[in-house]
């Protein structure tokens, strides 16, 4: 069942918000559902927030990363957004530093990093 | 109080008092035995305690931990006390909790064991002295066997009391010391400085990334220097640390400049043939605030051009 993370749209971004650790089999699903949602609306840009993430381990970091991968061979610029200090110091120690993927503090600084300006 | 924080410390429970007493081999006939000697101690203990502190005090390096009469007077009382505790025909908690209290007395006062040791020594051959003038001989073999156990029993409790208190003390100052080894300071609206001094091992190094990655969460940066003039060695170890620590920060969205680049320490980053990726470097640290200032927007301008 995928229906535990939405997939919003807002014009041309998705916005994948992820509160939940992901099993292996949800983060290969979403993989899926995220390609096809960008071929469908056409988007531009992508942004994923794993604020909710306590622990990632390296196979759902590196389904993280393919998809960004992947969302910039359709032409979609992906964002990482949210990670927590010692998750980041956890991804590096187990050598796995997510190379190719960009990355922001917050939401916020997303989607600035992909250019939009959110009216204030 | 001190002995409370001790008994936890070392794990001192119904279990480990079992354990230890066995070990030392301290039945419940010999604390009997010892009990059935209060009348006698108490005749002694005077006696005993003078001649005791008569060797303490005819030597200097002891001599110094009783500056006067009162100190040796109060002194003398907490003795008495302690060594009729060996009579009491306990060894329960409480009575561990009494010995700890004493163990922890002696490292505040900056007594070490060997004088402890030394004295207790003293302490048991002038004991035996009177058990073999008061009893035929067999029974004060077995009493003084007996208070042989009690004793190193004690000896055993103080000493892990004064080990406890040392590793304490120890921590305290490693604590200290980390915070005083990874400062990070705000130069800027959204910028992080971490200027390193002296030499990083892999302790400091997971030190100088937890600190940083929390940091720079914590005050939304967007760029961070680290300056590495204050390290005298740059190995690999090192420098791939700072490579980790790099590759940490821009999982959380932010770059890192690496500043404090001296020619030595140029030549050994290529030499070791150490990857700098993703990290902007610089030789000095007043280049890398310029660069971080630029990145964010942002530029240092004479306010009259000098010619």
């Amino acid at each position: 069942m995928i229906g535990s993370v939405p997939i919003l749209r807002i014009g041309r971004t998705l916005l994948l918000s992820i509160q939940l650790e992901l099993s292996d089999a949800v983060a290969e699903t979403l993989q899926n559902d995220v390609l096809l949602a960008i071929e469908k609306h056409g988007t531009s840009s992508l942004v994923i927030d794993i604020t909710g993430f306590d622990f990632v381990d390296t196979y759902v970091a590196r389904i993280l990363a393919e998809t960004s991968k992947m969302a910039r061979l359709m032409g979609t610029e992906t964002v990482i957004v949210g990670m927590r200090p010692e998750v980041a110091a956890t991804l590096v120690r187990m050598g796995y530093t997510m190379e190719g993927v960009r990355f922001a503090l917050d939401l916020d600084e997303g989607l600035g990093l992909l250019g939009h300006v959110i009216a204030r | 109080m001190d002995h409370q924080k001790y008994l936890k410390l070392l794990r001192f429970d119904e279990a480990e008092l079992a354990s230890r007493r066995a070990f030392f081999k301290v039945g419940d006939e010999d604390l009997k035995r010892l009990a059935d000697l209060r009348a006698f101690a108490e005749q002694h203990s005077d006696a005993v305690i003078d001649a005791f502190y008569e060797m303490l005090l005819g030597h200097a390096e002891t001599k110094r931990f009783f500056p006067d009469e009162a100190a040796v007077r109060r002194v003398k009382r907490l003795q008495r006390d302690y060594f009729l505790g060996l009579f009491s025909g306990r060894c329960d908690l409480e009575y561990v909790q009494d010995r700890l209290r004493v163990g922890a007395a002696h490292e505040r006062i900056g007594l070490s064991p060997k004088w402890y040791l030394g004295a207790y020594r003293q302490y048991l051959a002038l004991l035996r002295t009177k058990l073999l003038a008061d009893f035929d001989a067999e029974r004060a073999e077995l009493c003084a066997q007996s208070l042989e156990r009690l004793v190193f029993f004690d000896m055993s409790i103080a000493i892990d009391t004064y080990i406890a208190a040392n590793v304490e003390t120890i921590g305290r100052h490693q604590h200290a010391i980390r915070e005083l080894s990874t400062p990070v300071i705000r130069v800027h609206d959204r910028i992080l400085l971490m200027p390193l001094v002296g030499t990083v091992d892999s302790l400091r190094a997971s030190q100088i990334m937890e600190t940083l990655l929390v940091r720079v969460v914590d005050e939304k940066a967007r760029y961070v220097i680290i300056d590495i003039a204050g390290v005298p060695v740059v190995d690999t170890k090192v420098a791939d640390s700072l490579v980790k620590t790099t590759s940490a920060v821009r999982l959380l969205g932010a770059e890192t400049i690496l500043t404090g680049i001296s020619p030595p320490i140029a030549r050994t980053i290529v030499q070791l043939g150490v990857e700098i990726v993703n990290m902007h470097t610089r030789a000095r640290l007043q280049e890398g605030i310029e660069l971080a200032l630029e990145l964010a927007g942002k530029v240092i301008v004479d306010r009259k051009p000098t010619g």
